[in-house]
């Protein structure tokens, strides 16, 4: 993860695209990860990058209040998009896998976090990842519920489900399936399994599911239960 | 309609704008920017002529006629008046795209649509909020009436209006704004945000 270098055009490119469809560095309300980010950056990006400079100008509207934004700052290595090489400075974190999103609930309330619980939450995931780094001696099995979502309420949610059982791997058995309407005509499939940890993970399978790119428009994982 | 808010499913009909139940569509927005606003009580609304203008009788005082001049009210009954802009700029920009909303969003054409997303997304290019650089009631009201738009747009035209979807996926995810609204997914993959990035 990272940017790359920030201090160089490639890595002001980097950030730029990584903005192009986002308001923020993290999740969608301005955060210490984009107070670190702007930080490193010694001027405004030029104008040609016009996501970077959007974001840059945005942050920078926040100056006064940037030590009072949620979240932790964390090295820079931690944001931005997956599979760009960390080649900033500095420790890495031991152990500590980070939560890049502050999930904020879509289907419930108006909360609002303070830091004293993302504090709190980012403990206990860092906790939660080192004891998922640990491997289990025993063959560790999930129950998975996926949420299938087609592109449009004409999709035909019964050849979607076919496609989906036509999925075969090692370690992997589906099991109950229903479909919920989630508004406007638009049903998502909900299909349940069974999986080996150690033979399937969620992203090889979401990758297998959204490969029938003419029913399925995204996968996710709603419930994820060890057994 | 009272205006408590129960969530009744809208079935999907073939023309959306001209179907009765869309009428119904200002008060539920209402509702919803009541529960955003954090207003205890929900107000009882009425509506007025044919087209179903939202009316807010208050008390003694002469009754609100109108989404946008009812929306208003609530946002300073709620004490929340920088919801309306900041600065005497962004205040006049907050009711220019109110005004916007009600007389070009709404019953629009489906030729309008495309000239209305375009022109979006060219001024939304260097903005991360219409107004300002704060939310403001105009993305609200504006985030409820493209709703419908955005829903049936295609993944391409999603893809061709960036700034927009960007817009749309940002004030959708904002806290307690969407109430009555199913979440679009307008980015590839991120209609949920547990997934890793």
């Amino acid at each position: 993860m990272g940017f790359g270098d920030l201090k160089s055009a490639s890595g002001l490119k980097v950030l730029n695209d990584f903005l192009s469809d986002r308001s923020y560095i993290e999740g969608y309300v301005p955060s210490q990860a984009d107070v670190a980010v702007f930080d490193v950056l010694s001027a405004p990006p030029p104008a040609d990058l016009r996501h970077a400079l959007r974001w840059y100008n945005h942050i920078k509207s926040y100056q006064n209040q940037k030590n009072s934004l949620p979240g932790v700052k964390k090295p820079l290595g931690q944001y931005g998009p997956a599979g760009v090489p960390d080649t900033t400075s500095g420790p890495a974190p031991a152990a500590a896998k980070d939560d890049d999103d502050d999930d904020i609930d879509l289907f419930g309330s108006d909360e609002e976090e303070d830091t004293e619980a993302t504090k709190l939450k980012e403990q206990r995931l860092a906790e939660y990842a080192a004891k998922k780094a640990k491997k289990p001696a025993l063959i560790a099995k999930s129950s998975l519920l996926l949420d299938v979502k087609p592109w449009d309420d004409e999709t035909d949610m019964a050849k979607l489900e076919e496609c989906v059982r036509s999925i075969e791997m090692d370690g992997l058995v589906w099991g109950q399936s229903k479909l919920v309407p989630v508004g406007y005509g638009i049903k998502k499939l909900q299909i349940s399994c069974v999986v080996e940890d150690d033979k399937v993970g969620t992203d090889i399978l979401e990758e297998k599911i959204t490969a029938f790119e003419d029913f399925v428009q995204s996968m996710d994982v709603a419930a994820f239960n060890k057994i | 309609m009272g205006g408590a808010s129960t969530f009744q499913p809208i079935t999907l009909v073939s023309d959306w704008r001209s179907s009765p139940s869309v009428t119904n569509m200002a008060l539920r927005e209402l509702a919803s920017l009541e529960k955003y606003l954090g207003l205890r009580k929900p107000n009882k609304y009425s509506t007025q002529g044919d087209k179903k203008t939202p009316v807010l009788q208050n008390n003694a005082a002469p009754p609100l006629l109108g989404l946008v001049t009812i929306a208003c009210h609530l946002v300073k009954e709620a004490k929340r008046p920088e919801l309306l802009g900041d600065s005497a700029e962004s205040r006049a920009v907050v009711q220019q795209w109110l005004e916007y909303r009600v007389t070009k969003v709404d019953n629009c054409s489906k030729e309008d649509i495309k000239i209305i997303l375009k022109d979006l997304n060219l001024y939304l290019h260097d903005r991360v909020f219409l107004a300002g650089n704060r939310f403001t009631v105009a993305d609200v009201l504006m985030y409820y009436g493209l709703h419908p738009l955005i829903v049936d747009l295609t993944v391409q035209e999603k893809e061709q209006f960036t700034n927009v979807s960007r817009w749309f996926d940002h004030i959708q995810h904002h806290p307690g704004v969407r109430h009555h609204l199913p979440p679009v997914a307008v980015l590839r993959n991120r209609i949920y945000t547990s997934r890793h990035h």
